[in-house]
């Protein structure tokens, strides 16, 4: 029988917040074990929590950009379970009245399709410390690190709106440039500032019925958690056709295996309202007020892009998904460079340039002032674009400028027709056989005989010129 | 030294200050709040070895204006009711001239009304409750004992007031206790409710009725009304005390202070071990209650918060046909000092949880309501907020009585 998967996502995404969610506490949990701990957040007798309005607005932001409503009433509960990684014992979270709720996002689907996928709510809720698991002699002991205890979170929950891998990963992507766009959190699942739990259920092709899901944590990556729910769709899909039940559990993916396998499950407590963190009420003003501090998202900006530099969807949208590209990429084009050279140089050069030297865009000594001024001498001819190439992986190096560079190494490019002339001439006489066959037709010939000019003149000489002069030597058409 | 009496005694507090609001006052506090340095252990093994690192909010008030604090006197375990609580002693022995006591069930007005001194909790969110080591964080409030109400007045005038630290207080409307006084209070209406009349004995009617002859012949009426969903209050409270009480208990995990038991294994094993060598029967059997609320019957704990609701609209209603509710503090027949179960609790706590559960101010005033030598104290209770016409009527009362001596 054919099966449809029912998939929802529950993901939890690290706010960029200077410090924790109920103190001031620096939200830095990679630091020295214990050294940003307070008594609030080691949760001593007495302490009171003082929500942070900088994790609030964090938090709105997240919202918004997934299209969320926000709540004009919200509240803390509290999540109650016994564990040595929560202080107080239990979790501030907010389990009935959730900061907002009714959000989306749209993705490409697998036929080419653009879908909508509904957010059901978002909340916030604070982490939990990190526990450490050591051996002293014999005896096993566990240690507390509260670094991470009271930082702030949001958890993104989502209807049960995708079928495949494909639609989890999809919208994985799509939330985590949404939100990157906000600077409201870093999203990185490999370094575990955005989480992502799977639920998934397998029903009969169009039926509608709820069946029994399965939820899979523990995955590392955006392409982990296509893998883990394919597995799980495989492994659910033999049981069925075994005629066999489908049991709701947890399960852990394992990277190393391409697996999931059961684990304990997590004991699940009540939330109560939690009685002394006020209820947060939002005015409209205040709502109003996020929401105009919210930038261009990239939908908007990529239709502007194909607007206004008429770049082709597929070059708009790829200048538009971060940010830090896309303001680099018009400060390019205010430095009159064209929006098309633009885009290819900063998709073929500039960004596999960063990756090689593990730099961010926003942080690189490769300004965009210093890339136009290279741009602008290849659009004059003064230099190839091979020489360019050389020119701009110099400027990772040196603040030099990309004229000085070219000065220094004397890799201007030669342009003087009688130089290239006289660099022509001797390579015809040398590829005699060659000229014939160009002469026969052999069109292909022309680009051999280019590559030898610009060997022997040492890489300067401007290909194009030299096209121009050997049409005109041998009385070709160009 | 007076170890039956003190859980703390503080080395230092002979040196008068002559400068500040409550220069001179001796004030005795409980081992629930939070004094630098000193053992905070809150009456419970949970917490042994406990010493605060900071000074509780109010407490650094006290100290501001001059307060001499006494010491910490013994308390029941996380300040549930008044059993082994020895502030009447600190008094007797006329060590102290007020104290100060976190009321959650009416513990401050019971222990005074028992020594017959004035009591007052005020109005929910007025005090600051950061350094507090509570239970029922949505009910409690710091509470004065003192010798007299006129030496109430300027201890709350001290230690209420906006705390920035403490997020869940209110931040305006906030009373001026300065301003309560024994002026013009003869338009305040009085009111008893039927129903609780109803639940007294013969004798405590007869002491309570004797009191309210005391107050009509300061020239101030009472009206008889009815409150049909009055009994209502004592199972509101527990049924979210105790929902509250399990959550706030859920910190004493031995993890981080407090006692340890040895010889457990695993870490839930250490929980179970040094929760139950911690904790005291009637404690547990609290928390166990409000864990069953939790875990078992959320509905129960839902439906005792709408009842909450209700409860504060109908008292809002009944406190616009008066302006002061008065009852008895105390039950004659149900003591609390001696209360060992957690229905004995309710049984002697059960006029002053009113307040607790509606967060409305409520005196006591001694010599009122007596039988024999028993004093059962004067309840008087107002709406939220009405602080200061609330301690004016004390203030004005207490005078009158003070004038027949």
């Amino acid at each position: 029988m054919p099966y449809e998967a029912v998939i929802g996502l529950e993901i939890h995404v690290q706010l960029n917040c200077a410090t924790k969610m109920f103190c001031s506490c620096a939200n830095r949990p990679g630091d020295k074990p214990n050294s940003n701990i307070c008594p609030i957040c080691i949760w001593l007798p007495g302490a009171i929590p003082q929500f942070s309005q900088d994790a609030l607005e964090h938090a709105a932001a997240v919202c918004l950009a997934l299209n969320c409503e926000l709540q004009q009433e919200s509240a803390f509960d509290q999540k109650v379970y016994y564990y040595p990684d929560l202080p107080k014992g239990f979790q501030l979270s907010q389990h009935h009245r959730p900061l907002s709720r009714h959000g989306w996002l749209d993705i490409m689907g697998e036929d080419g399709n653009s879908r909508r996928l509904r957010i059901r709510h978002i909340h916030m809720e604070e982490d939990v410390a990190k526990l450490v698991h050591e051996t002293e002699g014999q005896t096993r002991i566990s240690l507390v690190d509260f670094n991470r205890a009271g930082t702030p979170l949001v958890e993104i929950v989502t209807e049960p709106d995708m079928r495949s891998p494909h639609d989890a990963m999809a919208f994985l992507r799509t939330l985590r440039t949404q939100i990157r766009y906000v600077g409201a959190a870093e999203c990185s699942m490999e370094s575990g500032t955005m989480r992502c739990d799977a639920n998934i259920s397998l029903r009969p092709l169009g039926s509608q019925e709820l069946t029994t899901k399965v939820e899979v944590k523990n995955m590392n990556s955006i392409k982990a958690v296509g893998s883990a729910i394919a597995y799980e769709i495989e492994r659910q899909t033999m049981l069925l056709d075994e005629g066999k039940p489908v049991i709701m559990h947890t399960r852990l993916w394992d990277p190393e295996k391409n697996s999931t396998s059961p684990m304990r499950a997590k004991f699940s407590g009540p939330c109560v309202p939690d009685p002394t963190v006020p209820r947060i009420v939002l005015s409209e003003e205040w709502i109003s007020r996020m929401r105009s501090r919210l930038p261009e998202m990239p939908a908007q900006k990529q239709s502007r892009f194909i607007q206004e530099y008429h770049l082709s969807d597929e070059e708009a949208g790829l200048m538009s998904a971060d940010r830090d590209v896309a303001d680099y990429f018009e400060a390019l084009v205010r430095e009159n460079v064209s929006s098309r050279i633009a885009s290819q140089w900063i998709l073929t050069r500039l960004l596999p340039a960063l990756r090689e030297r593990q730099q961010e865009i926003s942080e690189t000594m490769v300004t965009p002032q210093r890339t136009a001024a290279l741009l602008a001498m290849i659009e004059r001819e003064e230099i190839n674009v091979k020489a360019a190439r050389e020119i701009f992986a110099d400027m990772f190096e040196t603040e030099k400028s990309p004229a000085e560079i070219v000065k220094e190494k004397g890799i201007k490019q030669i342009g003087d027709a009688d130089e290239l002339d006289t660099i022509l001439d001797t390579i015809l006489a040398d590829n005699a056989d060659a000229v014939t066959s160009l002469r026969r037709g052999n069109k292909k010939v022309a680009g051999f005989l280019i590559g030898q000019a610009m060997k022997a003149s040492a890489g300067k000489a401007n290909p194009k010129i030299l096209a121009t002069l050997l049409s005109r030597k041998l009385g070709l058409e160009c | 030294m007076n170890n039956d009496i003190y859980a703390f005694r503080n080395p230092d507090s002979g040196s008068p200050s002559d400068s500040g609001l409550l220069a001179g006052i001796r004030m005795v506090l409980q081992p629930n709040m939070s004094v630098h340095r000193w053992p905070t252990t809150a009456g419970t093994r949970a917490l042994e070895g406990y010493r605060a690192l900071e000074d509780a909010t109010v407490v650094k008030r006290l100290k501001a204006s001059g307060a001499l604090l006494v010491g910490t006197t013994r308390m029941s375990e996380l300040g549930f009711g008044i059993t082994g609580d020895t502030i009447q002693q600190a008094f007797a022995a006329g060590h102290c001239d007020a104290a100060l006591v976190l009321d959650m069930l009416g513990e401050g007005r019971h222990s005074a009304a028992k020594a017959g001194l004035f009591g007052y909790k005020p109005s929910y969110g007025i005090c600051s409750r950061l350094g507090l080591i509570g239970l029922i964080p949505s009910m409690e409030s710091i509470s004065v004992i003192a010798s007299s109400a006129h030496l109430a007045v300027p201890i709350m005038d001290t230690v209420a007031g906006v705390d920035s630290q403490d997020f869940s207080m209110l931040w305006e409307n906030l009373p001026d206790f300065g301003r309560a006084s024994t002026s013009s209070i003869a338009s305040t209406r009085i009111g008893v409710i039927k129903e609780q009349i109803d639940e007294l004995d013969q004798e405590e009617k007869e002491a309570f009725q004797a009191a309210l002859l005391t107050l009509n012949s300061t020239g101030l009426s009472t009206t008889e009304l009815s409150f049909p969903d009055w009994p209502l209050f004592r199972i509101v409270h527990q049924v979210v005390g105790s929902t509250e009480a399990s959550s706030s208990a859920g910190k004493y995990d031995s993890v981080r202070y407090g006692h340890r038991a040895s010889g457990a294994d695993t870490w839930n094993d250490m929980y179970i071990k040094s929760r139950a060598e911690s904790f005291g029967r009637l404690i547990k059997a609290y928390l166990f209650q409000g864990a069953y609320f939790q875990f078992k019957n959320y509905p129960a704990f839902e439906e005792a918060c709408r009842s909450r609701q209700v409860l504060v609209q109908q008292s809002k209603d009944l406190f616009d046909r008066v302006d002061i509710l008065a009852l008895p503090t105390c039950r004659a027949r149900y003591d609390a000092a001696h209360a060992a179960t957690i229905a004995d609790v309710y049984n002697a706590f059960s006029l002053t949880v009113m307040a607790n559960v509606i967060g409305a101010p409520s005196a006591t005033l001694p010599h009122l309501v007596t039988i024999g030598d028993t004093e059962l104290g004067l309840q008087l209770i107002s709406r939220h907020l009405d602080d200061v016409r609330l301690l004016s009527v004390a203030l004005q009362v207490s005078e009158l009585q003070q004038r027949d001596y």
